[in-house]
């Protein structure tokens, strides 16, 4: 842990007085203390002295305390900045923290108050820095967590797996039927543990940030007829008809095509999946203010009330559902997706009769 | 006649697991166990087909052969069958479709563990497509 008495301070301020008064007042104390009597100066102090903890007084001569304030969030977005104001100018002082000041410093002030804002100054830049310590290393544990699951586990399972299809293979004629079903048992539950992990990958490797860069305005119809194109397979192999009500043009939206169509593919599969044979799934499209929404019906198992709060949990498979293989792994991935793109995916269903999941994103500006 | 076959990848276990079955299949396979190995090998011999693991090592140092081999203007032609444990950092694909990486004019993708049947015809199919292309160019 940084030790308190390393914290570093600087007053910007162009009244003698107040640079005065404030060293007098931290004399004794732990701080480490920088002053400035204009802007200029301030910040190159700044830069060099890399203080934790910024006061700069808002009405100086020279480049006011506020392009000051902007100046120094550029620096370090994590140096913590209190303005000292005149009494008569608290309203510039909540513009001051509109713009990223995290606290005000009314003059004249007591050595008490001033000791106060300092103190509490100094725990905020604290508390930011270890924030951002903390996330990061969140963020590498991720990674980390990713490729160990992938290299560590993923690859010893395959190698083991790839050897059984081998022995299998040439040992085909020999085996009787017992010594063969021991070996198809084995090869399942080798193959089951490879799903989960892949799934488990799936589920770590959504970068919200990285998908959010490659942000460009699209029309729905790609993805979507890119998901209907990939699983209408599926649905003519259980005899489903899918029925599009999907008119041209639409108002784009800003995304990333080919994860949204990896959102719609789950939700198409799962009617699919989830549906007897020969009924009907229906996906229609329409603007709803400044939404646009996709809705697809199936007339399938359904999902009872107590589920469906969790079903986009991950790792979660509803009762009505249990007699399909599933990792309970798409809708959560799908809702991190649609998250990313600031939409929601909601649902409606009634055991035995059906389920609708409307997917709801947010028409591009442009 | 028999057909050459080069196998980059640096698992021995997996490597074993398909070397058996192409051996079977009457292939002649030749294992390099690191890509430096395997470019070299490629570089010096010929071969009717590359079986190319994409996430060696630390990073996908695969990908760095799958590029060499495209900008080479003879070993283009070689057919690729590139074998992956690790499908969803490749791309984003769709469940159950076929995978055409496109490195090179012919090649495709398959997740290891593969199985033997399907590792064969994969081998056979790229092996003749790549003979077919070669001969209607002359
Ligand atoms: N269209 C649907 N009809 C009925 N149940 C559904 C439907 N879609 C999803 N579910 C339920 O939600 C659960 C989670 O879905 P999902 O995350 O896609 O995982 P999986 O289908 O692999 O189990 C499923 O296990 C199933 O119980």
């Amino acid at each position: 842990m940084e030790n308190k008495n390393n914290s570093k301070i600087l007053i910007i301020d162009d009244e003698e007085v107040v640079l005065d008064s404030c060293t007098q007042i931290l004399k004794g104390s732990s701080y480490k203390l920088a002053t400035a009597a204009n802007g200029t100066e301030g910040l190159n102090l700044a830069k060099e002295f890399q203080p934790d903890l910024v006061f700069v007084d808002l009405k100086m001569p020279g480049i006011s305390g506020f392009d000051v304030l902007d100046k120094i969030h550029e620096i370090d977005p994590t140096i913590v900045t209190v303005v000292i104001t005149g009494f008569a100018t608290v309203g510039s002082a909540v513009d001051a923290m509109k713009k990223g000041a995290y606290d005000f410093l009314p003059k004249p002030f007591t050595p008490d108050e001033f000791r106060l804002i300092t103190r509490r100054g100094i725990e905020r830049r604290k508390l930011v820095l270890e924030t951002i310590a903390l996330r990061r290393e969140k963020e590498m544990l991720r990674e980390q967590f990713a490729s160990i699951v992938s290299h560590e586990l993923k690859a010893p399972l395959g190698a083991v797996q790839q050897n059984l299809f081998v022995l299998e293979y040439e040992l085909a004629s020999m085996l009787n039927n017992e010594q063969k079903e021991k070996l198809e048992r084995i090869k399942i539950r080798i193959d089951e543990l490879i799903k989960l992990i892949n799934s488990w990958l799936r589920v770590i490797s959504v970068d919200i940030d990285k998908l959010k860069a490659g942000f460009a305005p699209i029309s729905i119809t790609a993805p979507l007829s890119g998901a209907l194109e990939s699983m209408e397979p599926y649905a003519t192999r259980k005899n489903i008809e899918i029925v599009s009500d999907i008119r041209e043009p639409l108002s784009p939206i800003l995304g990333d095509s080919l994860s949204l169509s990896e959102v719609f593919v789950n939700i198409i599969g799962n009617a699919i999946k989830y549906s007897p044979d020969g009924t009907k799934i229906t996906i229609s499209v329409e603007v709803k203010e400044n939404d646009l929404l996709v809705s697809i019906r199936d007339s399938g198992v359904g999902i009872s009330e107590e589920d469906i709060p969790h079903i986009f949990e991950g790792f979660y498979r509803a009762k009505s559902g249990q007699t399909m293989t599933g990792q309970g792994i798409g809708l959560a991935v799908s809702r991190q997706i649609v998250d990313a793109h600031s939409g929601s995916i909601t649902v409606e269903s009634e055991l035995g009769k059906g389920t609708t999941f409307v997917v709801s994103l947010p028409l591009s500006k442009a | 006649m028999t057909k050459k076959l080069l196998m980059i990848d640096d698992d021995p276990d997996f490597v074993a697991g398909i070397k058996a079955i192409l051996d079977n299949a009457g292939f002649e396979v030749e294992v390099a166990y690191n890509p430096k190995e395997g470019l070299h090998a490629l570089q010096t011999k010929q071969y009717d087909l590359l079986l190319l693991d994409i996430m060696m090592g630390r990073g996908a140092e695969g990908i760095m052969i799958a590029r060499k081999l495209r900008k080479d203007v003879k070993l283009r032609e070689m057919p690729v069958l590139i074998i992956t444990g690790m499908r969803e950092q490749i791309a984003f694909l769709f469940p159950g479709e076929p995978i055409h990486p496109r490195f090179v004019e012919v090649d495709e993708l398959v997740e290891k563990p593969v199985e033997p049947k399907m590792l064969i015809e994969k081998v056979n199919s790229l092996i003749l497509t790549a003979e077919t292309k070669k001969a209607g160019k002359k």
